[in-house]
């Protein structure tokens, strides 16, 4: 009955009033449906937060799941957890997807006699697991990764209690090499805890800190913190990177040794001996170079890594005169099969600069024992596969069929066991291939908790009643165990997991720990001594003739594979390669040429174990002799990490490079090795366009990624003019001469609107390039937060991405070329060593004098008189002006109802409903997080006060490790964004000369130069 | 019941054909007649001279599910005026979210059944007492049909208005008069030219601009 629209009304509008009032009702109807018992806790419209923990990657960050009515929506960093402290990385931003993916299962499901997966009941299915155990306990295997702690130990008392013969435990990136070196020299099988908070150096042989490193946003946090240029005059942490390739990782460093893969236990040596000869330790380990560092003489070391000894002899020295320097040990992609060798020489010479202690901890493991990661367990299991001796396998948290090298034969083996039960919750290769699937709970919907490290418990808990027909993980394993016997049922415990884990956390404050989210306490050290004479670094073994050496680096964002089922994770574009939903081979400008291929021309890698074929992304940050392929992509199986959603079943997206990598590549203790590999690479002569998001990495020195020199920021040394930093310096804020002011006074003063209320508030935001590493966690919180359309492989090749934030990548300050004719991918402008890499966020910058304003000729863009530059989408008529005029290119438009067409069902149920979803034909961008101002103004409102600084947290800012962003009112000169943005040095607005007054202030990258190895 | 109901009562009864209630609700009805009009012949058989339910509760009950009654047919024949009106329930014991959230809220069917679980057992001879209950044993919330009805795309935050002090009318219109709800049309505004409907836009803004507030479009499209 309300709704007579414009149109309906002008149709009727002859008729009388009453007539058309009762004509012109709409057919539409909504439905209000209440609950039939409403939550406590819920009032509707309010958002009710859970405390939990991302499940995501081992470092067991805490998490805030937001929930509204009952559904979550996004997950944000847990402030009370050690680790994380409140921030989030973009894999856990992403992981509420998981919840909503459109291939989970909708309940158990069993193969039937024509070898199709059919639904089946719970108890059906459970009888025929528990059968089939039954039958030969002796012959049943539970393979896995890390289901969490008390699943862990339930699963011991699973596999005890039925008789089981056994269990494996693999994680494709578990950290075996540092724990059988710290085993090795400790005498402690654990991992250490790095910890970075107060460090004035820090040497990364390649654990890639900042993306697949040992916990990357904690780490991440105290780089930041310790090089705050604020606090710390001298420039505070350096960041020495060893590596092969110039990674997210190593732009982020201060200076970049170009090391062979592989050759890092022995420049850890070397650095080690160099340090003790200037005098580090203080003659302490003047034993050591007569023993293990015997050997390690820099000159030496500089043949066998590459790195000159200049270099190994100057940083081995700064090591000796800092004051609290830590080494990290070699990462995954490095791992090679003397990688025990290497780490152990990490941790050697982390004892030689006396971080052993202080900044890497050693401490005990806590809790009940649990089994750990084994590769070598995991190869027996497949061999007892192979031999026939498995009758029944229980495959969870895990998948195998993707993750193992095909020439490890596990896909193969499967085939020889009689029984498969998958505990998947989303179809995956190895549940497609499994007899049962007894889907599990995602994160979400589950209780559990994890032991990320030492005096840090965590707790999982669920969030919302599942979606489906699902059983967690825990008490299906109950159900099974008690169906197997009623002597099993007696030995395993009473009760639901629920149960189980809250005994299991007894002697803890439970309800105050599902509160804070978990305990926390600090690690003590526990290792005394150092077993020197265990450390034995030998060179790299290498498989294969090729001349390149394959580097397979974990993906920053799919990881081991996981994260490609997440369409935010596909969507965001690799913050080094700018590659989104495909896979690439990095090689060399040389090698490139040498190989006759130019960028997206497609290779074809042979080795020993298997053949990819993936398209070229010639760079010049990557030594000649290596080939870097990322993990992750390659599936065959799934909506978004295959090509199914694109009509095309079954078709892999791109490929997987553990294909490439031989099934006994092992280290001295059999962990798994990843850097082993020599294949053997040649153009196939055909072409495939890379979804790519930035061709060119040339800023031709315009002001969208500035930096300046430690010594310009000082005021000293060098003449300010001469730095390349910013070139005008800006003014601070005044509200007087304010363009926005200005403009609102123009539009709606004259005509009496508002006029005698002047907006308290200005908003604005500051950018700190100096603590951006690329991470990308702030734009997969843009895209959770505000219902960002993700685009998918064709639409992103014809760069239709939707991002409101997007973090570019340049090069230097770049040089003005600019050359006619046709497009082309420019050439790479990186080179070896060189970090000034300029990481530049870019959105909406809100600009004062906004060139998309005064084109709009429907005035759907315009300036609010807080200084947010509108975009009201229900006045849009999608002309495009405003992208068009728009310089720095953040206007996003609706080519497509993207929600109708590419959000499989159910995954319109994390739409944020504070955000409104874009139709097709319309145009967005960047709001600042208007949803979020005005919920904070409502609360201010309420309080009978102005919105306090600090109330309100973008989404960007809030997820960020680094804390590159403040948001708040510029009119209030106390607040932080007022301080942050006022720096007079290094503040600048991105593309300055066009007068656009951004509301978004950058502060510069500073430039630390090269560790000196002498007191200047 | 509620149909045959009408036709009984109008019919002109005599002395060899008296009137004969089949229900508690034609029993008040008839009772009511024969109180102005004495002389009817009224034949109340006694399972239906009982006080409940109300004769005011039968009314709504049928007035609600007036078919010529404007207002969109909702699956439960509730009255706003019975609740609100006559018995003089706050608007704010079942839309609870008014003073503290985005949206008002509408009850549980639990919250039905906290006060109609208490309420003598003659009530459930009105149907839509049946189908609350029924919604309640088979724990299947209610699917009203949305009579105010704004676009995704308007953030409308109830706290804000009821906060300022408006009262629920100036948007409802006079709900506690309403057995059969809908859109009742404002004309306080067609002076101004355009007939304007309400929770149009226009509608909305000519409100904040007599009261002063923000008439930016970010207040409520974002």
């Amino acid at each position: 009955m309300p709704e007579i629209d414009r149109r309906g009304f002008l149709k009727l509008a002859g008729a009388s009033a009453g007539a058309a009032a009762a004509a012109g009702c709409s057919d539409h109807v909504e439905k209000l449906i209440p609950y039939v018992v409403q939550p406590e806790e819920v009032t509707p419209g309010v958002p009710v937060w859970y405390a939990s923990t991302c499940r995501e990657c081992p470092a067991g960050c805490g998490v805030l799941v937001k929930t509204r009515e009952s559904r979550p929506i996004k997950l944000e960093g847990n402030p009370e957890h050690p680790i994380n402290r409140g921030r989030l990385c973009a894999k856990g931003q992403a992981s509420v997807e998981r919840t909503y993916s459109p291939d989970r299962f909708h309940g158990p499901v069993r193969r039937n006699a024509a070898g199709e997966l059919e639904p089946t009941t719970w108890d059906e299915a459970i009888a025929e697991v528990a059968a089939a155990i039954r039958a030969n306990p002796a012959r049943v295997r539970v393979l896995g990764g890390d289901p969490g702690d008390t699943a862990s130990q339930l699963i011991d008392r699973f596999v005890a209690a039925t008789g089981a013969g056994g269990r494996v435990v693999s994680i494709p990136f578990a950290r075996e090499a540092l724990r059988a070196a710290t085993e090795q020299v400790f005498g402690v099988a654990s991992e250490p805890i790095f910890d970075l908070s107060g460090a004035d150096l820090v040497i990364d042989f390649g654990s890639e800190l900042f993306e697949s490193g040992l916990s990357p946003i904690e780490h991440q946090r105290q780089w930041a913190e310790a090089r705050d240029v604020a606090t710390h005059p001298d420039g505070g942490l350096r960041l020495v990177y060893v590596g092969s390739r110039l990674s997210l990782t190593a732009s982020s460093s201060d200076e970049w040794l170009v090391a062979k893969p592989g050759s890092e236990g022995l420049l850890a040596l070397a650095l080690a001996r160099a340090a003790i000869e200037a005098g580090a330790g203080g003659g302490a380990h003047a034993g050591l170079l007569s023993g293990p560092l015997a050997n390690a003489g820099a000159d030496a070391a500089a043949r066998a890594t590459d790195v000159p000894a200049e270099a190994i002899r100057r940083i081995g020295a700064a090591l000796a005169r800092a004051r609290a320097a830590v080494a990290l040990p070699p990462g995954h992609a490095v791992a090679s099969r003397r990688a025990v060798g290497a780490s152990a020489a990490v941790l050697l010479l982390n004892e030689v600069i006396g971080a052993v202690g202080s900044r890497v901890i050693v401490a005990a493991p806590e809790g009940a024992p649990r089994q750990r990661a084994s590769y070598k367990d995991l190869l027996a299991l497949i061999r007892e596969m192979q031999d026939g001796q498995v009758d029944v396998l229980l495959v969870h948290h895990m998948n195998p069929v993707y993750s193992i090298p095909v020439s490890a034969g596990f896909a193969d083996a499967l085939a020889k066991v009689k029984l498969v039960v998958s505990f998947a919750s989303a179809a995956d290769e190895t549940a497609l291939r499994a007899h049962v699937v007894l889907p599990d709970h995602t994160a979400l919907e589950s209780w559990g908790d994890a032991r990320p490290r030492p005096g840090v418990r965590s707790l999982v808990q669920p969030t919302l009643r599942p979606l489906y027909d699902t059983r967690a993980f825990g008490d299906a394993l109950l159900d099974v165990g008690r169906a197997v016997s009623p002597e099993a049922a007696a030995q395993l415990p009473a009760g639901s997991f629920r149960t189980l884990l809250e005994a299991n956390w007894t002697g803890t404050d439970f309800r105050a720990a599902l509160k804070s989210g978990g305990v926390y306490q600090p690690a003590s050290h526990a290792a005394s001594g150092f077993a020197a004479s265990k450390v034995e670094v030998a060179e790299p073994v290498f498989t294969g003739d090729g001349e390149l050496t394959l580097l397979a680096v974990p993906h920053i964002f799919l990881w081991d594979g996981s994260g490609a089922a997440l369409p935010v994770l596909q969507e965001i574009p690799d913050p080094v390669a700018r590659v989104a939903w495909d896979s690439w081979a990095e090689v060399s400008l040389a090698t490139a040429d040498r190989l006759g291929v130019e960028m997206g021309d497609v290779l074809r890698l042979e080795s020993s174990a298997g053949a990819i074929e993936v398209a070229v992304l010639p760079r010049g940050g990557i030594r000649d002799d290596v080939i870097a392929v990322p993990t992750g992509q390659g599936h065959v199986v799934g909506h978004f990490a295959s090509k199914a959603g694109q009509g095309l079943v079954g078709v892999a997206r791109g490929g997987n490079v553990f294909d490439l990598l031989p099934g006994d590549g092992v280290d001295e203790s059999g962990g798994r090795a990843f850097l082993t590999e020599r294949p053997r690479v040649s153009a196939t002569g055909r072409h495939r366009r890379l979804p790519l998001l930035q061709w060119n990495d040339n800023k031709r020195e315009r002001q969208l990624g500035e930096a300046m020199t430690l010594a310009a920021l000082a005021g000293h040394g060098e003449a300010h003019a001469e730095h390349h930093g910013p070139h005008e310096m800006r003014e601070p804020y005044d509200p007087a001469a304010d363009a926005a002011d200005l403009q609102y006074q123009e539009t709606f003063h004259e005509r009496g609107e508002n006029s005698a209320k002047a907006s308290p508030y200005r908003w604005g935001m500051s950018v700190d390039l100096d603590r951006c590493t690329g991470c990308s966690a702030c734009i997969a919180a843009c895209y959770v937060e505000n219902n960002l359309p993700r685009v998918g492989e064709d639409e992103t090749r014809l760069v239709r991405q939707m991002a409101w934030l997007r973090i570019d990548r340049w090069v230097g300050e770049g040089e003005p070329e600019l050359k006619g004719g046709r497009v082309r991918a420019p050439r790479s402008r990186e080179q070896l060593g060189d970090t000034d890499i300029r990481n530049a966020p870019l959105l909406c910058q809100h600009c004062g004098a906004a060139p998309c304003e005064p084109v709009c000729p429907v005035i759907a863009t315009y300036h609010n008189e807080e200084g947010l530059n509108a975009m009201i989408y229900n006045r849009c008529i999608g002309t495009r002006y405003c992208a068009n005029n728009c310089p720095y290119k953040v206007r996003r438009f609706n080519y497509w109802d993207h929600q109708l067409t590419k959000w499989p069902a159910p995954m319109e149920l994390m739409l944020n409903p504070d955000v409104t979803v874009r139709g097709q034909g319309v145009m967005e961008k960047c709001t600042f997080c208007v949803q979020r101002i005005q919920a904070a103004r409502q609360d201010a409102k309420n309080a009978g006060m102005l919105i306090p600084d600090g109330a309100v947290k973008t989404a960007c800012q809030q997820a960020c490790p680094s804390a590159v962003y403040t948001f708040g009112n510029l009119r209030d000169p106390d607040s932080q964004v007022s301080k942050a943005s006022a720096a007079p040095q290094r503040g600048y607005h991105a593309l300055h000369m066009l007068n656009t007054r951004p509301a978004v202030t950058y502060l510069a990258k500073v430039l630390r130069g090269k560790v000196e190895g002498s007191p200047s | 019941m509620a149909a045959g109901t009408a036709g009984l009562l109008w019919t002109k009864a005599s002395a060899d054909e008296p009137l004969v209630a089949s229900s508690v609700c034609e029993a008040h009805e008839l009772k009511a007649r024969l109180a102005e009009d004495p002389e009817l012949a009224v034949v109340i058989p006694p399972e239906f001279d009982k006080p409940w339910p109300s004769l005011a509760a039968c009314r709504s009950h049928e007035a609600a599910w007036d078919p010529d009654a404007p207002g969109p047919h909702q699956p439960i024949p509730f009255s706003h005026k019975h609740h609100s009106g006559t018995f003089g329930v706050d608007c704010q014991y079942c839309h609870s979210g008014t003073d503290r959230s985005r949206m008002a809220g509408v009850p549980s069917v639990e919250l039905c059944m906290g006060c109609h679980a208490q309420f003598p057992a003659e009530y459930d001879q009105l149907e839509g007492i049946q189908i609350l209950k029924q919604h309640w044993e088979q724990q299947r919330p209610v699917e009203w049909v949305q009579i105010h009805r704004l676009p995704e795309h308007v953030k409308f935050q109830h706290q804000a208005h009821v906060r300022a002090g408006f009262a629920c009318q100036d948007c409802h219109g006079p709900v506690e008069e309403l057995d059969k709800l809908y859109l009742v049309p404002e004309t306080k505004w067609w002076q101004y030219g355009l007939p304007t409907q309400k929770l149009e836009m226009g509608w909305c803004v000519m409100c904040h601009r007599d009261a002063g507030a923000s008439t930016d479009c970010l207040t409520c499209h974002y």
